[in-house]
């Protein structure tokens, strides 16, 4: 191991000098630095973005001393979310344990952190333990701005209205909700202004509904998009397949046409922007996000809610030494979103980090970033699509390969080809799926 | 001395690294995502690159970044990568142990499989572990719904896939046949 180390230390670095060894070195005068002497660096949040940090640390060296603090003992994906609350998914398929990151040498900790003392480097938890570190890598996913929809409560959600926007008892809620429905009713989904998590999320949870509603006998349901936004992801692509499978049955409202939601009432079922009334049998409130709680309590984040990055590095612009991953930051340069908040664009940044935080133990610099994305959706069955992002660093900047990915053709030379396309694209969602949560959790 | 345990342990992800490859190993982190750390894969319609011949991997990454090859999603990808990075990646994959993930089916499947890969024999072998030339992948144990969707590509006219005699090859094959073909490769250890 230690040669590997060496010759990861030596490629990091055109200079010939030779540095010490990560496991040896403690960083920062040391008093931190553990019994051991060895870097300790703790991970908040054991999502996409985190457990996929944790396991890269040990992987790249074994000798890191790594924590990972998570408040539930069972990880529940989002991904592939929507596909369980139309019945074509099963729930036991989203969700993931921390065997594997033990087995690899992951101190876990399901606890729940509570404050971050950046000056003292420090991590306060509920249990009332307190963890030192020199690094922190944070990936707490995001966290939602109730006050955003008036009269939408998080008391609201966890019983009668769930926004299933965080999977777990709320998807399977949604899904019983959406099982009692009859033919004829209507489903509203109301989304919230950019950036939310998953920008295909919502449009692809309309077409899976509708999906069920055409395979159980309810084709005169209809889904109705209350849309905060005037375009959305993948929009021609989902347009396409909404006319070809669900004709009829899928309404978007964009915000110019007065969809953004900006109450709701839960006794008439009816959610209402400055113009309109939308009063579905189901209403499906997606709440306006921002960065996770403790990120936000750790000022770390920006005016509007969201962590600013290097963005070369990851690491915060706000404190020294830590690292923040995942939906929780803004970072790239695509108007509104930045990059997308995706668990491949969290998997893909928390290598990231981990190769600047490594690097920067052993005071080399930071290797050059690459940050890759992938959102694959499913419309309907056989028919999938993709959007790709590939970002690079040019002159210190991040800049977001316009030659490069895209989405998916919307139109081919051949009938036959885009029925393959569509075929290939909806099979490869779910290996892409088992393969990512195996490069996270296993 | 490579045990059979150990070779388990690379498929589970838990063997040592080879030595860091510099910029080659920070860009082939990122295919983990979707290929599975070491190049094999854990997702059925997704395929283990690692151990595939460096030529087959080298031909068909720069065939994509240059148009000449149809693909759902790696295209896409991969006009953001340079041609001498991958290159080095495709060398840096095919370094890796191949590490067969033999999947189970019924007698009848795989007698009907076996049948059925008489013509195929000549390049891929008899199990399609021992390609004939350096330009021809490794079939045994890549995952059967991963090579079933391939085949779909090889038998569609209009998919742009250059290869002339493994698509005349693929075309050739009864409708019937081609679940079982992918289901007999997938089976074998070997
Ligand atoms: C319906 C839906 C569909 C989606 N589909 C896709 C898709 O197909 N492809 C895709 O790439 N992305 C998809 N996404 C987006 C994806 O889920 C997120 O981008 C991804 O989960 C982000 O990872 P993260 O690590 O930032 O946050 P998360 O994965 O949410 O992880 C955060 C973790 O931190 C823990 N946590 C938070 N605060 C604390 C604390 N203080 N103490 C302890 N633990 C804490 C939480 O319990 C959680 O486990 C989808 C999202 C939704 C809602
Ligand atoms: C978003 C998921 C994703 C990522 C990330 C990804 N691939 Fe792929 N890869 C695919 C898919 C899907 C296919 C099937 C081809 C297609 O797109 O139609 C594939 C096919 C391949 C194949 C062909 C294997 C065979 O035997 O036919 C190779 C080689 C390959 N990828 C290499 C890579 C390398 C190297 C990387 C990283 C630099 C990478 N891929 C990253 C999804 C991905
Ligand atoms: C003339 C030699 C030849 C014959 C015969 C042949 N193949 Fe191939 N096969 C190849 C080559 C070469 C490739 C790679 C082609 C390319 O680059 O597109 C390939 C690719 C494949 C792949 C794709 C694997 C991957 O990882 O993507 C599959 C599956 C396959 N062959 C199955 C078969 C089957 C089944 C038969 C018999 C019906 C067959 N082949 C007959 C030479 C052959």
């Amino acid at each position: 191991m230690s040669f590997n180390r060496r010759e990861f230390l030596k490629t990091l670095t055109t200079s010939t000098v030779i540095v010490p060894l990560t496991a040896c070195a403690a960083p920062s005068g040391g008093k931190s630095g553990g019994s051991s002497g060895k870097a300790r660096i703790v991970v908040v949040g054991g999502g996409f973005g985190g457990a996929t940090a944790a396991k890269y640390l040990k992987m790249m060296d074994a000798g890191l001393d790594v924590t990972l603090v998570e408040r539930n003992k069972t990880f529940v994906s989002c991904p592939l979310s929507n596909e369980v609350i139309s019945g074509h998914g099963k729930y036991e398929d989203l969700q993931a344990g921390y065997d594997g990151l033990m087995k690899r040498g992951v101190n876990v900790m399901f606890d729940d952190a509570v404050a971050v003392d950046a000056a003292g480097k420090s991590v306060k938890l509920k249990s009332g333990k307190t963890l030192k570190y020199d690094f922190l890598v944070l990936s707490p996913g995001i966290d939602f701005n109730y006050g955003g929809v008036a009269g939408y409560t998080e008391a609201l959600a966890n019983t009668t209205h769930p926004h299933a926007y965080k999977a777990g008892p709320q998807t399977l809620a949604l899904k019983k909700q959406l099982e009692g429905m009859q033919d004829g009713q209507t489903f509203v989904i109301s989304v919230p202004p950019g950036p939310f998590r998953c920008p295909p999320g919502p449009y692809e949870r309309a077409s899976q509904v509708a999906s069920y509603f055409k395979h159980h006998g309810k084709g005169k349901c209809k889904v109705l998009i209350a849309d905060a936004n005037d375009s959305f992801s993948k929009k021609g692509l989902f347009e396409q397949a909404w006319k070809m499978h669900y004709p009829g049955m899928i309404e978007w409202v964009a915000g110019a046409a007065g969809g953004k939601v900006v109450k709701f009432d839960a006794k008439t079922n009816t959610a209402s922007s400055d113009f309109n009334d939308f009063k579905g049998d189901v209403v499906n409130i997606i709440p306006p996000h921002h960065a996770g709680k403790i990120a936000m309590d750790t000022g770390l984040a920006n005016d509007k809610g969201w962590c600013t990055v290097d963005m070369l590095t990851m690491e915060s612009t706000k404190h020294k030494d830590i690292y923040v991953v995942g939906d929780s930051t803004v970072h790239g340069e695509l108007p509104v979103y930045g990059a997308p908040k995706s668990a491949h664009m969290a998997n893909t940044q928390a290598k990231v980090a981990v190769g600047a935080i490594i690097a920067k133990i052993n005071g080399v610099a930071a290797p050059e970033p690459f940050f890759v994305n992938t959102c694959y959706s499913i419309a309907e069955k056989d028919w999938g699509f993709s959007v790709v992002h590939i970002y690079r660093a040019k002159d210190g900047k991040l800049i977001y390969d316009t030659k490069a990915g895209g989405i998916s053709p919307v139109t081919m030379a051949d009938e036959s080809l885009l029925k393959l396309q569509r075929k290939l694209e909806s099979e490869y969602c779910i290996g892409w799926f088992k393969n990512i949560m195996a490069d996270a959790f296993a | 001395m490579r045990s059979s345990l150990m070779i388990a342990m690379a498929a589970l992800g838990f063997a040592s690294h080879p030595a860091y490859a510099g910029p080659t190993e920070d860009l082939a982190r990122t295919c983990n995502a979707c290929h599975g750390v070491n190049g094999v894969s854990v997702g059925p319609s997704m395929p283990s690159i690692g151990g595939l011949p460096e030529a087959y991997l080298k031909n068909l990454m720069l065939q994509w970044k240059s148009d000449e090859r149809y693909s759902a999603t790696m295209g896409r990808h991969f006009k953001g990568y340079t041609e001498a990075e991958l290159s080095a990646l495709a060398t840096y994959f095919a370094k890796m142990p191949w590490v067969p993930v033999v999947q189970k089916a019924d007698d009848k499947t795989l007698a009907q499989g076996k049948a059925a890969s008489d013509r195929c024999e000549t390049c891929h072998g008899a199990t399609g572990g021992t390609p004939d030339d350096a330009e021809t992948p490794k079939l045994n144990g890549q995952w059967a719904d991963y090579m079933h969707l391939e085949m779909m590509k090889y038998r569609t006219e209009a998919a742009k896939m250059p290869h002339k005699k493994m698509r005349g090859n693929a075309k050739k094959l009864e409708e019937a046949d081609v679940e079982a073909v992918a289901k007999y490769y997938a089976a074998q250890p070997k």
